[in-house]
């Protein structure tokens, strides 16, 4: 698995992992099954302390990303997996807020928020299309 | 009592004659915590950790380190404690392997077997004269020094002055997989914060021998917002809570708040004129706002 980190970015640092494991598993770079690195791991090849892997790991856990799968760590879950439809649709409401309130603040039409949402879905149906064998 | 912690510092302060150079420096170290100890050159960094190591005598206050006096005990502070000083200058004359044997009589608690897995992993030339090192395998060696006596507690001064990013990076490995993996508490000193923010559990910042900020390192970057206003006539953005800076300039201000709550941005929307920017600042410039901003004072309102 493969994170980068931006140093000089305003997102910090535990924000910038999860949203680029979050995009491999959208995108379907990471399957369900694929067995991630252990937080000692990842800590060290990143460089990054421990404790910050370990919350990227737990609120990745929480949203149903990944699971602990007894005897051989931690994998990338099934999309949804185990989780209701209404779950499912508060997560993904309570990131698209943030997406809303910088619209309005940049002052862009609800119209031209949503076209710039469907591009979005496009975008990555077709890096997730692609990347399947 | 004082010593859950690793590392307690209590209202330290020192002089060199009239020279204040540290003003009541209180810190907490966190037993198996990363703590960076972030300033300027020049702000009290080198000064507060020769104290740790009983090198200097405070003027007032005190610490412990691992539960032990500095002040009143430094012989055994300086055993139980692993320290590599900034730019540590070492035997030249001597070879690798001399002065692995040379400080290993210092050191009762020494690991030999330790050592020879760390010249491994540190690629470390044992024959070579220790003035032929490049500044990564000097670093190295200095690490290896202040590491073989397997310490609990583990002091780095500005360990990573003049390497190249390559070796800033493998450096920083190391402090995640030999100390932190390993339970060991580390008290790390620099002045750039881009470069402690990975690593570090809990950050403070000196400036001019007083603690600006201290706080968890996550939470640094989330509460700090800056606003770009046009103000209206008279209006004082000096005055509103937890301001580190105001710049003005061309009849816009510049305001850097600490936290940010809703409270603020209303407070401010009164205050304005046109519309106003909201936006999260990158690590140099949160140092900046923590070094030199101006608090809002001698401000005049607009």
């Amino acid at each position: 698995m493969f994170v980068r980190i931006e140093p000089s970015s305003s997102v910090p640092i535990y924000r910038q992992i999860i949203d680029q494991i979050r995009y491999q598993v959208a995108t379907g770079v990471l399957q369900p099954g694929d067995r991630v690195p252990s937080v000692r791991a990842l800590a060290g090849q990143l460089a990054v302390n421990q404790n910050t892997i370990l919350k990227v790991f737990n609120e990745l856990r929480n949203e149903k990303i990944l699971r602990v799968e007894r005897g051989s760590g931690t994998v990338v879950a099934q999309s949804g997996q185990s989780m209701t439809l209404a779950e499912r649709k508060k997560t993904v409401a309570t990131l698209l807020r943030e997406g809303a309130i910088q619209a309005i603040q940049l002052d862009i039409p609800k119209e031209q928020a949503v076209d710039l949402l469907q591009m979005e879905y496009e975008i990555i149906l077709s890096e997730k299309k692609r990347s399947q064998p | 009592m004082m010593s859950e912690n690793a590392i307690s510092i209590r209202d330290l302060c020192f002089s060199y004659g009239r020279k204040h150079v540290l003003d009541h420096v209180s810190l907490e170290v966190r037993q198996g915590s990363v703590f960076g100890f972030l300033g300027c050159n020049g702000a009290g960094k080198t000064t507060t950790i020769q104290l740790l190591l009983g090198l200097l005598k405070a003027r007032s206050g005190q610490c412990l380190v691992g539960g032990h006096n500095p002040q009143t005990d430094p012989m055994t502070v300086r055993q139980t404690v692993g320290y590599m000083a900034e730019d540590q200058t070492m035997y030249g004359w001597m070879r690798v392997e001399q002065i692995i044997r040379w400080s290993s009589t210092l050191y009762p608690t020494w690991e030999a077997d330790y050592v020879q897995d760390l010249i491994k992993q540190f690629d470390l030339p044992v024959k070579a004269r220790v003035k032929t090192l490049s500044k990564g395998q000097n670093t190295r060696l200095a690490l290896l020094l202040a590491l073989a006596h397997k310490p609990a507690i583990v002091i780095l001064d500005d360990p990573t002055l003049g390497l190249d990013p390559i070796a800033r990076k493998a450096f920083l490995r190391h402090v995640i997989t030999l100390l932190q993996a390993e339970g060991v508490t580390v008290f790390f000193s620099s002045h750039l914060l881009y470069e402690i923010e990975p690593v570090a559990d809990t950050i403070a910042i000196l400036d001019r021998g007083r603690i600006v900020k201290t706080g968890h390192t996550d939470q640094l970057r989330e509460s700090i917002r800056r606003f770009i206003v046009t103000p209206k006539p008279a209006s004082d953005l000096g005055k509103l809570e937890h301001v580190l800076d105001v710049t003005q300039q061309d009849g816009q201000c510049l305001v850097t708040c600490e936290v940010v709550t809703d409270q603020t941005r209303l407070a401010i929307r009164a205050m304005a004129d046109r519309e106003i920017q909201e936006c999260a600042l990158n690590l140099d410039e949160i140092f900046e706002a923590y070094v030199i901003g101006n608090h809002g004072r001698e401000v005049a309102p607009c």
